[in-house]
């Protein structure tokens, strides 16, 4: 029995995680996303870098199953964007999603409930580590510590992708420092992370690759070490440099 | 994972329909135990007995609606405002999410029509059995209730409390199909989803009450000047009454039947959360 699952896992770790093709997303006469292909394997952080309006999230909501594409495909481990791909990926949007009239401890059970991947554990021990009360109602707490609640959430699976819109706008410089050490401390080694932000020189010394997207089209995939060997500087700078107004 | 998405349904709607339902209970209690008094036999008494139906009716369908904006309100907040991004990214198919707000919006729209309808019915009786048994005691005792219902609605009491109740469910189907279906084509517009969502609504609404309306205005045509003369009135008001439950009940299935199959093919549509 052993053998066969050993078998599996090897399968998953080289197959591709996600890949997009050809991907495009109107919304009436406005392109968000122009043919856009790239894919992800498994055990990388990807920055997904760009200005605002460039598309990042429209990309993100796709993958996500949140909007459904105008033309072109996403395969999440081969499979198209489903209940399937849901389970595996733990989406963090770059707002509140939560109802606030729920206790934290009952959002807990309803993430265990639904995902099996799910670890009330290490959700139940962040949130001792950040003092907050599980009993308290969502909307008492502020508005920084309810962004900490559901980074907790998102992070407290063992998911294979996790996609995380924009986890820093908005937090103090301690609070980004806390935020990176839960995500870089909490995911698995075989699992991706799909991280955008504005705040590039705070993230580019966890990441592997980038992808830069301007105008909605793919400018760059790269790994990092690549771009930096090349231009000799850092992603910061090329971004930018790549961005100039 | 209907299962679960059905309990955690039920737990939020509870919150706000449970009490409601609970309280048409209280005053439904109340009044029956008030009419059987001596409370309203004064002239003072007849002016709180009219300050109290004024409150009562009023109140019920103050119930009523919350019942059905609440039904509304939460299938489109919890499915296409930012709480969607938590429903949608669920390991669970959009018609898996769609049947437990169905199921939990019918049980929730039927239980307060067969509270409110049961509440009239229950002080009706109330107001009715008083008033027999202080001025006719003697007709009450030699009044046969269940044939008296027959012989006006057509059927003994079972049947007819069976045909309201299958009346009540098919119509609470009918009406949060309605409203979901308008939820729904409402998203497939580019812009003002909500707003675009109430105009059709509001338009199915008033397409409904006229094909109501000019139905129930049919059997008036064969009601000749003879007829309302003699006896005949009587068997005929009968007949429609006979055929009313079947034909209501029957009317609301099929409309519903068509609400979901149009329903369900606009689930197989990408969602689209802005």
């Amino acid at each position: 029995m052993l053998f066969p699952s050993f078998l599996n896992i090897l399968k998953e770790t080289n197959m591709t995680l996600l890949e997009c093709k050809n991907l495009t997303k109107n919304y009436g006469n406005h392109t968000a996303l122009s043919d856009v292909s790239f894919q992800i394997d498994a055990g990388h952080i990807i920055g997904l870098l760009g200005p605002n309006g460039s598309g990042k999230t429209t990309l993100m909501k796709l993958i996500a199953g949140l909007l459904g594409a105008t033309s072109g495909s996403i395969y999440v481990r081969e499979e198209p964007v489903g209940p399937g791909s849901k389970n595996i990926i733990s989406y963090l949007p770059d707002h509140s999603y939560l109802d606030g009239n729920m206790r934290v401890q009952d959002i807990i059970d309803f993430f265990a409930d639904f995902y099996e991947d799910f670890d009330s554990l290490r959700a139940y021990d962040m949130m001792a580590k950040l003092q907050i009360n599980p009993r308290q109602k969502l909307k008492t707490l502020s508005k920084g510590t309810q962004e900490k609640v559901q980074l907790i959430l998102v992070m407290s699976r063992h998911a294979s992708l996790y996609i995380l819109d924009e986890p820093l706008a908005g937090v103090d410089p301690a609070a980004r420092d806390y935020i990176l050490d839960t995500i870089l401390s909490n995911y698995d080694e075989n699992a991706s992370i799909l991280i955008s932000t504005h705040l590039i020189s705070d993230i580019e010394n966890i990441l592997d690759e980038v992808i830069f997207i301007q105008d909605g089209t793919l400018h760059t995939h790269a790994s990092v070490d690549e771009l930096r060997e090349r231009d000799n500087k850092s992603i910061d700078t090329i971004f930018r440099e790549v961005f100039k107004c | 994972m209907l299962k679960k998405l059905l309990k955690y349904e039920w737990k939020d709607t509870r919150r706000l329909l449970l009490p409601i339902n609970l309280a048409i209970v209280v005053f439904t209690l109340v009044g029956c135990v008030m009419l059987n008094t001596n409370l309203f036999d004064t002239e003072l008494g007849v002016v709180l007995a009219l300050c109290l139906t004024l409150f009562y009716t009023l109140t019920i369908l103050v119930f009523s609606s919350i019942t059905t904006i609440y039904i509304y309100v939460r299938f489109y907040k919890n499915l296409y405002t930012r709480e969607g991004y938590l429903m949608h990214t669920l390991p669970v198919t959009a018609t898996e999410l769609f049947h437990s707000k169905l199921i939990v919006g019918c049980f929730w729209s039927a239980l307060n029509a067969a509270l409110t309808i049961s509440s009239f019915m229950a002080l009706g009786a109330a107001a009715g059995f008083h008033a027999a048994a202080t001025e006719m005691p003697d007709e009450l005792s030699s009044l046969d209730l269940p044939s008296s219902i027959a012989e006006i609605f057509g059927y003994p009491l079972p049947f007819l409390l069976l045909w309201m109740l299958l009346l009540m469910i098919a119509s609470a189907i009918f009406s949060v199909l309605m409203e979901y279906l308008s939820v729904l084509l409402g998203q497939q517009m580019k812009t003002n989803k909500l707003a675009a969502s109430l105009v059709i609504y509001f338009g199915i609404y008033l397409v409904i009450q006229i094909v109501t309306s000019i139905g129930a205005m049919l059997p008036s045509f064969f009601f000749t000047e003879e007829a309302l003369e003699t006896e005949v009135l009587f068997s005929m008001v009968s007949q429609i009454l006979r055929i009313l439950f079947p034909s209501m009940s029957l009317f609301y299935l099929v409309l519903g039947i068509i609400f979901y199959l149009i329903c369900r093919k606009l689930l197989k549509r990408s969602v689209n959360l802005d």
